[in-house]
């Protein structure tokens, strides 16, 4: 951690403000790793406290839904002792000065957590100091509180704004004191989020609604496959149409986050350039993926993984252990390709002129776009202007600039500001899909009803095929989870099968942790089913039985949340006939999350009655925010429990639309409780962790209802 | 020319008859509270009101609408419209926020049609909202709020 004051000239240049009453830049371990050997001090936030008071907080991380850009400031309010009503955040530009930007694997919090904290106790300290020197009394006869250093003797106070250039002009304290938890007055408390008020009012922008003088707008239609390229384009019909400016081919560049290649149409609105795209003559040079069939691949999958493949990772003898045991079970299950779809389609401005590129998305790594862009353009990432938008949900796609190549080179063609709106038909054939997946696991109990072997073998396509396509399996980094998972099973090996992909993949809130959670869950359900145990008996015996004292405290949080949610729950309860409960538990972007789902069965309609959600994420910054974040992740669990799935023949995706690629609506919603371990582990993510334990619990307590047990997601799917 | 009557104010727009009117909204009239989520009717992120009636204005050509009032949540001004935004507030409802203009614009509708729904008056009257990140128990609360605040 790094603290240091600001001048004006260095704030000035880092975020166009300028500087009065008191500044602080603060650096972050996080961005260490993505500028080895950068020397000297180079904020990554900026702390303002001007003359007014007003307090306002310059961060680079993007804002999804999830919070974090109240979390964090939350965390510098506290310690400072802010009045949370004259705190703002500004949105950084995407700008190396921020440091890594890229939003995703619930970072944020974890590695701003402390340093925010310790940048607004340094603060509060300089401020306190200033205030007892213009009093010349001992600091101790002064505290700090909501925006004003009181005098303890005399009743006299000094607002923050007043002491702001006074306190710029002390050293910043080099230990500055953290509160203790008792003392917060945000952190852990629910807090107004201060984006709410446009939201609600219609005037938040996001990346689909920037406008600048002499926009045009333009619409896309892409390559079917990946890999393919266009071969000739007939361009007369579109270009005949009232409103048409221009027809532009977008081509794939080298970078794995460029466009996949099109044709684009130039109009006076969006959808005249749709319409346009529909003249089009096109043919398209499919290439080598055109064969791709995701339902035959899924079971080339299944062969690849119940026949033995590559190891990964073992320890003790997975097949001594399986000769001995008293019981062995094994099955297979499957996922199949998932979309990220959020509401807000893929969407970007860009305005590239000879000596200025400027563009405005809604993206998750803005520093990744102005790369991609310099590329394109042959200019310097420096000069690639980057303004980040608001994101209308974004679940891992939007850390994909695509679309932003493609806005830059259409405006380069056409010479004008280019807004570029994807159709949901065009979101939904070009994304970045979460693996196809298979899964076949072995297992063996002694004679007491204990895991003694296990045996996982997983084949999907890996998201770093996206970047190597000759990388035809997972390898060891697409296992961490399985390999970190704290279970107390002696002998336990992990293969990779074969799986070469033939589409882009991409992270996907929660990624790989989906099935996993969901194959390792219901498993695990069955080998109860199997040993004539009690599930949650036998899922707690496998975390009492890890004797490694490295992985102790790992496995008794698992516990802990999967005793709470029974608890919640009522794990054990009697109930009607086809009601069912059904848990599950995992460990995943250092968060333990349970849930405990009560579902009833008719026949093929189930409804889900209630969720209980039970999560250790250490200290919980916002209870409402990390509430709603589970929330979310229900509605997410189950859609991809029942219907998401995405098909592809002759190469390309099937599904067009929301009617075809069904999300959750509002009357399947279930009850959902949350409920938090009270602890003092530091804060972890909460943003993916909820979505990998519903699938499991909710198939688990199908079972329990109706005896039918389900191995592969989505069980309804739509027949496309 | 196109005449079109928005939030109160009379429009005359040089675009075809045929294109729906969420594009006339965003793209001429910059009322971006109005978005695009489909452009097949099945999401709800374009709603807006038509004679005070909650349509999918990305299916609705604008030739469609002569003589008709046609509003947006940033012209809607009810009593019903205030108490609905102050429960949003109050339970905080958003995440990313996209989809609830459109799930305002129908509640709005649902409050003036019937000012005490139970849960099963909310499925119906919601479930053509989709919201992506999940804020449906928020908005099925804050749908009850607001209906006991308006009594
Ligand atoms: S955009 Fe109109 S309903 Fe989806
Ligand atoms: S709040 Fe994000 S889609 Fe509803």
């Amino acid at each position: 951690m790094n603290l240091q004051k600001v001048n004006r000239r260095e704030f000035l240049k880092a975020t166009g403000m300028t500087a009065g009453g008191l500044v602080m830049g603060v650096t972050v371990p996080m961005s260490l790793h993505a500028e080895e050997g950068e020397t000297g001090f180079h904020p990554k936030v900026f702390i303002q406290i001007a003359e007014n008071g007003d307090t306002t907080l310059y961060c680079g991380r993007a804002e999804m839904g999830q919070g974090i850009s109240t979390a964090l400031p939350a965390a510098v309010a506290d310690e400072l002792e802010a009045d949370w009503s004259r705190v703002t955040v500004l949105q950084g530009d995407g700008d190396k000065k921020y440091g890594s930007q890229a939003t995703g694997g619930s970072r944020s919090i974890n590695e701003f957590f402390i340093p925010m904290r310790t940048a607004g106790a340094a603060m509060r300290e300089m401020l306190i100091k200033a205030a007892s020197q213009s009093w010349g009394i001992p600091e101790s006869d002064c505290y700090a509180e909501l925006h004003f250093v009181h005098n303890k003797k005399n009743k006299k106070k000094l607002s923050y704004g007043e002491l702001s250039s006074v306190a710029a002009k002390l050293p910043v304290p080099t230990k500055p004191a953290l509160k203790s938890k008792d003392q917060f007055r945000y952190i852990g408390k629910p807090l107004t989020r201060h984006d709410q008020d446009e939201v609600v009012v219609g005037k938040r922008t996001y990346g689909i609604d920037t406008k600048i003088p002499g926009l045009k707008y333009a619409a896309i239609t892409h390559v079917p496959v990946y890999g393919g390229k266009l071969k000739s384009v007939d361009k007369t019909g579109a270009l005949k149409m009232k409103g048409v400016v221009d027809v532009v081919e977008v081509e794939r560049i080298k970078s794995p986050f460029s466009s996949l290649g099109g044709v684009a149409v130039v109009a006076d609105n969006t959808w005249t350039a749709q319409q346009a795209l529909k003249k089009l003559k096109i043919e398209w040079d499919l290439g080598e993926h055109k064969g791709y069939d995701s339902k035959t691949y899924l079971q080339d999958l299944i062969k690849n993984v119940e026949s033995p493949a590559e190891k990964i990772f073992s320890r003790g003898d997975v097949d001594k252990g399986l000769e001995e045991a008293a019981t062995r079970h094994s099955a297979s299950y499957t996922g199949g390709h998932l979309s990220h779809s959020p509401m807000e389609p893929m969407a970007s401005l860009a305005w590239v002129q000879d000596d200025s590129c400027e563009i405005w998305a809604s993206t998750q790594n803005p520093q990744q776009i102005q790369q991609v862009i310099a590329i394109f353009l042959g200019r310097k990432e420096e000069d690639i202007v980057v303004h980040v938008t608001a994101a209308g949900g974004a679940f891992g796609r939007k850390g994909k600039c695509d679309y932003v190549h493609e806005a830059a080179a259409i405006s380069k063609a056409v010479g004008v500001p280019v807004q570029l709106t994807w159709s949901r038909e065009e979101d939904m054939r070009t994304g970045y899909y979460h693996s196809i997946n298979a899964q076949h696991l072995e297992a063996g109990l002694d004679k007491d009803g204990n895991i003694s072997a296990w045996l996982q073998r997983a084949a999907f396509p890996s998201i770093g095929s996206t970047f190597n396509p000759s990388l035809d399996r997972a390898n060891e980094r697409d296992f961490t989870r399985p390999i970190a998972h704290p279970y107390g099973i002696a002998n336990y090996k992990l293969e990779s099968g074969h799986a070469p992909a033939h589409t882009r993949i991409g992270w996907y809130r929660a990624v790989y942790d989906i099935f996993y959670g969901f194959a390792t869950n219901v498993f695990t359900d069955e080998l109860a089913q199997k040993a004539g145990i009690d599930t949650l008996t036998f899922l707690r015996n496998i975390y009492d039985n890890n004797k490694d004292p490295v992985l102790a405290k790992s496995a008794s949080r698992c516990r802990g949340v999967l005793d709470l949610a029974a608890k919640k729950g009522s794990w054990g309860k009697k109930m009607p006939k086809n009601h069912g409960l059904g848990i599950a538990v995992h460990y995943s972007y250092n968060s333990y999350l349970a849930m405990l789902v009560h579902v009833e069965t008719k026949g093929d309609d189930i409804k889900v009655h209630r969720v209980d959600c039970a999560v250790d994420c250490g200290l919980v910054l916002n209870p409402d925010i990390a509430t709603a974040q589970m929330e979310g992740a229900v509605v997410m669990g189950l859609s991809l429990s029942l219907r998401e799935d995405v098909t592809f023949r002759d190469g390309a995706v099937v599904n067009s639309n929301y009617h075809d690629y069904p999300v959750l609506r509002h009357n399947e919603m279930p009850e959902v409780h949350v409920h938090f371990v009270d602890n003092d582990e530091s804060p972890t993510g909460l943003g993916e962790p909820g979505v990998p334990t519903f699938a499991p619990a909710f198939i688990n307590a199908i079972y329990a209802a109706s005896g039918k047990r389900y191995r592969s997601i989505p069980i309804k799917p739509m027949s496309v | 020319m196109i005449n079109l009557k928005i939030n109160g104010k009379e429009h005359n727009l040089d675009v075809e008859a045929d294109v729906p009117l969420v594009w006339v909204l965003r793209d001429y009239l910059g009322l971006n509270a109005v978005k695009f989520g489909c452009g097949i009717a099945v999401c709800g992120a374009c709603t807006v009101h038509v004679d005070n009636k909650p349509v999918r204005s990305c299916v609705v050509p604008v030739g469609s609408l002569k003589d008709k009032q046609i509003t947006t949540l940033e012209g809607v001004e009810s009593d019903i419209a205030a108490k609905i935004k102050k429960a949003w507030l109050d339970l905080q409802v958003p995440q990313c926020g996209y989809c609830q203009p459109g799930q305002i614009m129908s509640v709005i509708n649902l409050l003036e049609t019937n000012p005490n729904p139970d849960d099963a008056d909310i499925d119906d009257a919601m479930s053509g909202n989709l919201c992506r990140c999940g804020t449906y128990l928020k908005i099925r609360e804050a749908i009850h709020v607001a209906a006991e605040s308006i009594k």
